[in-house]
């Protein structure tokens, strides 16, 4: 069965795009750390696998614009194409679960 | 450049789980060199819900109500959203070539624009007002009727897409979920309001006409010539290994 990381979750929808939906579960500090998270949505990424990496990527980084912003810029900036959803659509779809 | 030969394949009805593997099989082995660049039709039957390959299943699907329906779910190689293929309400296409085919753009964005312009060509041919809506969607008299999903992987790209010959939005509905059951009735009004088909627009199909019109659309926008060919062996052989690796394995459908 899938697992569920939960119970914080959104759903964001991108201007003229598509949905991501986060689910994680974060720690007690403030702000927040991401301690499991999932990333589904009728985007697009290729090559497709990388959505593992980059929900690996975000795993351990505080629940902070800055911090998730690095990293979710850092992602796009390597070989990989996403169609339907950019760096800010991945922050705020974050944020808004925080 | 001269025209280039395509392989056409009209595989007809088959299950979602043969259906997605034999497009994995076809793009292998026209990567591989062992088939030619392959434009493929087919159905689905039973009726099938597929889920874009980021889904969450139990976030898109009423796995219970599938069940009781009879009605397959598989994930997809491909991102993008959950469709319901009904049986004999949709001509489902796909199409497989090598990742450095000259001509195809290397943006997957641009790359819609080009494939999904056969699909235009091929509802113009059909005398219907057909235009592109990025990101990937075909709108007749601006009603969506087509929606694709590409990936690139093994060194080559895979574009499939449905053309929807009916649509019947309650029982779509039936088997997707909905963020809550009060907004179910205006989720379907939505997509009766948005979406159409190609008897809605025509009065009536023609599974052969449509496919006729497409083949000349995408022989028109791609400069190529189509003939009609059979799965090869190995991609038989093939289909059957990706079937039980993937598409008829639990733990891929179960993945996210």
């Amino acid at each position: 069965m899938p697992t569920q990381p939960g119970p914080i979750s959104a759903d964001y929808k991108a201007v003229g795009g598509k949905l991501l939906r986060v689910r994680m579960t974060v720690t007690e500090d403030s702000p927040p750390v991401i301690q499991a998270l999932r990333i589904t949505g009728d985007f697009f990424m290729h090559p497709e696998e990388a959505i593992e990496d980059l929900e690996q990527l975000l795993t351990g980084v505080s629940l902070d614009e800055a911090a998730l912003r690095a990293r979710v810029r850092a992602f796009f900036d390597e070989d990989v194409q996403v169609v339907g959803a950019d760096v800010d659509d991945f922050v705020t779809a974050l944020l808004k679960a925080a | 450049m001269a025209v280039q030969e395509w392989r056409l394949l009209l595989t007809g009805d088959m299950s979602a789980f043969d259906n997605m593997a034999l497009d994995e099989a076809v793009l292998r082995c026209v990567v591989a060199g062992a088939s030619p660049s392959t434009l493929r039709f087919y159905g689905w039957k039973p009726s099938a819900v597929s889920i874009g390959y980021f889904q969450g299943i139990e976030q898109e699907v009423d796995l219970d109500m599938c069940r009781e329906k009879g009605v397959d779910v598989i994930r997809r190689l491909t991102g993008g959203g959950a469709v319901f293929h009904e049986h004999g309400s949709e001509i489902t296409y796909s199409l497989a070539v090598k990742d450095d085919y000259p001509g195809i753009p290397k943006k997957v964005l641009d790359s819609y624009t080009l494939l999904c312009g056969g699909l235009v060509a091929g509802f113009r041919r059909l005398g219907l007002d057909a235009e592109f809506k990025p990101i990937n969607d075909i709108l007749v008299n601006g009603k969506k009727i087509s929606g694709n999903a590409q990936t690139r992987r093994f060194g080559g790209i895979l574009q499939h897409g449905t053309l929807l010959c009916d649509v019947n939005p309650p029982l779509m509905f039936s088997l997707l979920k909905v963020p809550n059951e009060k907004i179910r009735d205006k989720l379907i009004a939505g997509v009766e309001e948005r979406v159409t088909s190609i008897r809605r627009e025509m009065g009536t199909v023609d599974n052969a006409a449509v496919i006729e019109a497409m083949c000349a659309g995408f022989a028109e926008i791609l400069d190529i010539r189509l003939s009609l060919g059979t799965v090869s062996d190995e991609e038989l052989a093939l289909l059957e290994r990706v079937k039980e690796e993937r598409y008829a394995n639990p733990t891929w459908t179960y993945k996210r």
